[in-house]
């Protein structure tokens, strides 16, 4: 039973009862949203974030290694 | 004087006053939850604020002085508990005694309140204006025991109906049919109820939005459900604690839009203009302001009473010299001004709607529950401004001159600063309506003899170009 010394009202109580069972509904729809959301997020993040190899780069030269060729080869 | 126990409702403890302090015993399994509450940040945030009433645990000593106070014996036959000292606010004054502006206001506060508890994980028992006092012109909190720790899976606010029939119907009968929260709180304890509402509806009205959710709907499940059916009132409880706080946030959210939609708006009465429609002229008003503002600057009064306050101006002048004010009037439009501007100004006014000829009579069970006007007034004041009232009380009300002067010596414990009024007035003999042989004998020496039985008078003035004098009186020792 529901505790309380007030007078919850009868109409009033099912009526909140209803409406809470609505909003809880609302309440997996925007929590299913907001999952939907935050994978694309996380998608378009991801793309955003790969290194594509552009057709002409403006980027500083590469480090060359400083270790010779030669040497390179011989430890792969 | 002690009221032993002028809240016995709740269970978990109740609230009285003893020499003059305000008491609250908290019984033990109540008290953790208290405690906890209390040590929040929101409840000491609150408190700092003004908006909760400030509370003190007694120590053993000043509890065991308490306990050998005879008045006060009946209460420690009961469970063991704690006691708590609370901040004793001025003035009670009750909902049947607000304009609609306050009624609003403590509405407000009262949803504010239940949100910020719901982030601290608890929720309010109940949700009713008696939980409200007003500190001049500001809404307090003053029933700590309203506070609950939740369940986090309960998305149930019990006190929804209580809220409801308590801030939301009024208002509503406020707004619709004009009504006031005295026609509403002096004969209906816990409001109306939406079967009440429903019977003075017209069909359409009967379908209108804020009709449908609050009224309507709830009427036409209250007469499908069958009386006695006890699954309605089973819990309902949820898996996701984010969804039972998700819910209730939403619920807050829709009564706050519509306690917003239902904002008394400034009203207009016969009196509301007084200012612009007075019969004193310019230098006569001014002379009259001098005279208040004087006395009130060499007597230096704390608390004062503005009995027949109108729109206020006279309290303001009160306030403004540092005094806490209570402004009566008995035209609710008058007194929601009052309690705009002093909410806006900062100003320590606390109107209330009465009719000094009919105060407000004690309430509830074995009028205990609700004092008098007058037993919260007497000798509470001191100094009382009746200034041009004292026609509608001789003439309206038929309250010989004695009577007034005697109930103005009761109220106040120093200064009485007075209009008389002759019946040569042109306002006077607006409301005699051809009695005015009754008042034949009534002049300013009638008037001085019978004031002096209670009061020394200190000084008076004639106002210039009127049939009125002011008088700056002394209450006899």
């Amino acid at each position: 039973m529901i505790l309380g010394y007030i007078d919850p009202g009868q109409g009033m109580l099912i009526w909140q009862a209803i409406v809470s069972a609505f909003v809880g509904v609302l309440f997996y729809l925007k929590k299913t949203r907001d999952f939907i959301i935050g994978l694309v997020l996380i998608v378009f993040r991801r793309k955003k974030s790969s290194p594509a190899a552009p057709a002409v780069s403006n980027a500083a030269p590469q480090k060359v290694s400083s270790v010779p060729v030669e040497a390179e080869v011989e430890a792969r | 004087m002690a009221i032993a126990a002028p809240s016995f409702r709740d269970p978990a403890g109740f609230c009285f006053a003893l020499h003059d302090r305000i008491f609250r015993f908290v019984a033990t399994p109540s008290q953790p939850d208290l405690e906890a509450f209390l040590a929040t940040a929101t409840a000491k945030k609150f408190v700092t604020e003004g908006k909760l009433v400030s509370s003190r645990r007694l120590a053993e000593d000043e509890v065991a002085t308490l306990r050998s106070d005879p008045e006060v014996a009946d209460i420690f036959s009961r469970p063991d508990g704690i006691f708590l000292e609370h901040e004793k606010i001025f003035f009670p004054a009750y909902p049947y005694e607000w304009p609609a502006e306050m009624l609003w206001a403590a509405g407000k506060l009262t949803l504010e309140i239940a949100r910020a508890a719901l982030s601290e994980g608890y929720g309010l028992k109940d949700a009713t204006p008696a939980n409200i006092l007003f500190r001049g012109s500001e809404p307090v909190f003053v029933d700590v025991l309203s506070f609950e720790r939740r369940d986090l899976h309960d998305p149930i606010w019990k006190p929804y109906a209580q809220f409801v029939r308590t801030f939301l119907l009024p208002l509503l009968a406020v707004r619709r049919w004009k009504l006031s929260p005295a026609d509403i709180f002096l004969t209906r304890r816990d409001g109306i109820e939406p079967e009440e509402i429903y019977r003075w509806c017209g069909p359409v009205e009967k379908f209108g939005p804020r009709m449908l959710s609050m009224v309507s709907i709830p009427t036409w499940l209250s007469r499908k459900a069958a009386p006695d059916d006890e699954k309605i009132y089973q819990p309902r409880r949820v898996k996701d604690p984010a969804q039972a706080r998700f819910i209730l946030e939403s619920l807050f959210g829709r009564l706050a839009r519509h306690l917003d939609a239902l904002r008394p708006a400034a009203m207009q009465s016969a009196w509301s203009d007084y200012m612009g429609t007075h019969t004193y002229d310019q230098p006569a008003f001014a002379e009259k302001e001098k005279f208040v503002r004087e006395a009130l600057t060499e007597f230096k009064p704390g608390r004062v009473l503005d009995a027949g306050a109108n729109t206020g101006h006279f309290s303001r002048l009160a306030a403004g010299t540092g005094a806490e004010v209570v402004a009566m009037d008995l035209d609710a439009a008058c007194v929601g001004s009052i309690w705009r501007g002093a909410r806006e100004k900062g100003l320590k006014i606390l109107p209330i709607v009465m009719n000094l000829a009919r105060p407000s009579p004690a309430l509830g069970w074995h009028n205990r529950e609700s004092a008098s006007f007058l037993d919260r007034s007497s000798e509470k004041f001191d100094a009382v401004l009746m200034l041009a009232l004292i026609h509608h009380l001789l003439v309206t009300d038929r309250i010989p001159l004695d009577e007034i002067l005697r109930l103005a010596a009761e109220l106040t414990r120093g200064l009485l600063v007075i209009e008389f009024i002759e019946p040569r007035d042109e306002m006077f003999r607006r409301l005699t309506r051809g009695r005015g042989e009754l008042h034949a004998s009534l002049d300013a020496t009638a008037f001085e003899t019978a004031c002096r039985k209670y009061f020394d008078v200190v000084r008076s003035l004639a106002l210039p170009g009127t049939a009125r004098r002011i008088y700056c009186c002394k209450r006899k020792v």
